[in-house]
């Protein structure tokens, strides 16, 4: 995101808005016409995720529509940032809009989390935080370790240079953003020993992340999983995203 | 993973909050489903929920209307809407399934309630997501206060700075709470930051009448923080 200098007034109204804090007013020292503004707007473009917040006209009201997007934003080297940050953007070969994938949500339909597996997400930067690529790597690193194999339909995915390693290439380390999502499903019987490796890594990172398992319903109706929680001493929140199974043509399994 | 699963709150302040989102698979059914979820929008607005929102317009809270959401879904459409009535959600659920579209649909909200709803309507749940709670350097998070309000937008949309700038701005009376959750639903885009609850959060946490000095270190505005993280 950019700011025009010349534009501004310096009012100060887009600055709570900012997610991650990157915008600032800065004092001008030049000489000025008496009447011009002390002060402006600037964006810490390091910390900008480009989640486009501050651009959006009917969100902030800048009287002078002074905050404008890069119009390369979706193919330059900040790309990465926006497809990460901002959730109106579809990413180009998951078609699927926003950062993660179609998860739990068609589950009934894709059968991506099949009985005896469970699916894991964690959501590195959530809430409210962000992270960089750094931390994200330290978490797919120790992820592929242990034989982690990536979801493919996550635009994390696709931008590792080595899945096997869990590693990024230096462009995208050097990406701050709002949030990214690593997926991956594994077998319950491995669950213990993955939530080990979580639990290693969560306190090697200078962010935080929320973590996210899905398991299907028994014929029953029951969900056998929760007796491994509850052993495994891995407490859940008393919310959670239900899928109600009206989809057709129904997953098989 | 999931935007609307990580909603920080009690269980009361939780239990009339419902994220209802209807899902075309890309690749196996998003094909001709635009149509079916114009209709689903047509139910939901006629129910009355607390938002609705698209990634194409923004939401109804910040100018959308029900006729332009409908009018720019996206290729592969989704139908994203917050409900503070179990009533109202339920009865959408009944209708979605009567008309019996072949669409996913999840339903975010305690779990209890989700699934007695289910089997009030005889349906039988396909799987769950569950919210295994945040780690790593927590330390550095806002107030549990603070993260009632951003934890509904799971997009990290709505920043920390704005709800404490909002909740000074009702303290000296300049907004009103209904106002003040207008004012942070306002970067959501997708449609399900709930307004309603927003709206008793603030009546909630800060003190409501103008008059009484709200940052006084005693008297009935004081006692009402019940916080300290908020003042």
């Amino acid at each position: 995101m950019q700011i025009n200098p010349g534009t501004c007034t310096g009012c100060g109204l887009c600055l709570p808005y900012c997610p991650v804090g990157a915008i600032h007013l800065v004092g001008l020292e030049e000489a000025k016409p008496p009447r011009a503004p002390r002060r402006k707007a600037c964006i810490d473009l390091e910390a900008c995720t480009e989640c486009g917040t501050c651009g959006r006209q009917y969100i902030v009201r800048c009287p002078t529509n002074s905050i404008q997007e890069d119009l390369d934003i979706l193919d330059g080297p900040r790309s990465i940032r926006k497809y990460f940050s901002d959730p109106t953007t579809t990413h180009k070969l998951t078609r699927v809009p926003g950062r993660g994938t179609e998860e739990v949500k068609t589950n009934d339909v894709t059968g991506r989390f099949p009985r005896g597996k469970v699916g894991l997400a964690i959501e590195v930067g959530r809430p409210i935080l962000a992270t960089s690529f750094r931390d994200v790597e330290k978490i797919t690193m120790a992820l592929a370790g242990v034989g982690v194999s990536f979801e493919e339909n996550n635009p994390l995915t696709h931008l590792m240079e080595d899945r096997q390693r869990g590693t990024f290439p230096a462009p995208a380390k050097a990406a701050r953003v709002n949030s990214a999502i690593i997926e991956f499903t594994v077998p319950e019987a491995e669950l213990e020993d993955v939530l080990q490796v979580i639990a290693v890594v969560s306190r090697e990172i200078e962010t935080v992340f929320s973590l996210d398992l899905v398991t299907s319903f028994a014929r029953d109706g029951s969900l056998p999983l929760l007796t491994t929680l509850e052993k495994l001493g891995v407490c859940y929140r008393p919310n959670a995203k239900i899928n109600l199974g009206l989809g057709r043509p129904p997953a098989q399994g | 993973m999931t935007h609307s699963l990580h909603r920080h709150g009690s269980r009361e302040s939780l239990r009339n909050d419902f994220v209802f989102l209807a899902t075309p698979a890309a690749g196996i059914n998003h094909e001709g489903s635009k149509e079916k979820l114009i209709r689903i929008l047509d139910l939901i607005y006629q129910l009355g929920p607390a938002n609705i929102g698209s990634y194409e317009t923004g939401t109804i809270l910040a100018g959308a209307t029900i006729e332009e959401i409908k009018a720019r879904l996206a290729e592969v459409p989704r139908v994203r809407t917050a409900f503070s009535s179990r009533e109202k959600v339920k009865e959408l659920i009944r209708q979605v399934k009567e008309e019996d579209l072949g669409l996913s649909i999840t339903v975010s909200g305690l779990i209890e309630e989700v699934l007695a709803m289910a089997q009030e309507l005889s349906i039988q749940p396909h799987s769950v997501n569950l919210s295994l709670g945040v780690h790593g350097r927590t330390a550095d998070l806002p107030s549990e206060e603070i993260l009632e309000f951003v934890t509904m937008c799971g997009h990290g949309m709505i920043s920390a700075r704005l709800v404490q700038d909002t909740i000074d701005r009702v303290k000296k009376g300049n907004l009103t709470p209904e106002q003040a959750a207008r004012r942070i639903a306002s970067p959501c885009v997708c449609g399900i930051f709930n307004p309603d609850r927003a709206r008793e959060l603030f009546q909630k946490y800060v003190p409501l009448h103008r008059h009484v000095p709200a940052l006084a270190p005693e008297g009935p505005a004081a006692r009402d923080l019940g916080s300290g993280a908020l003042s």
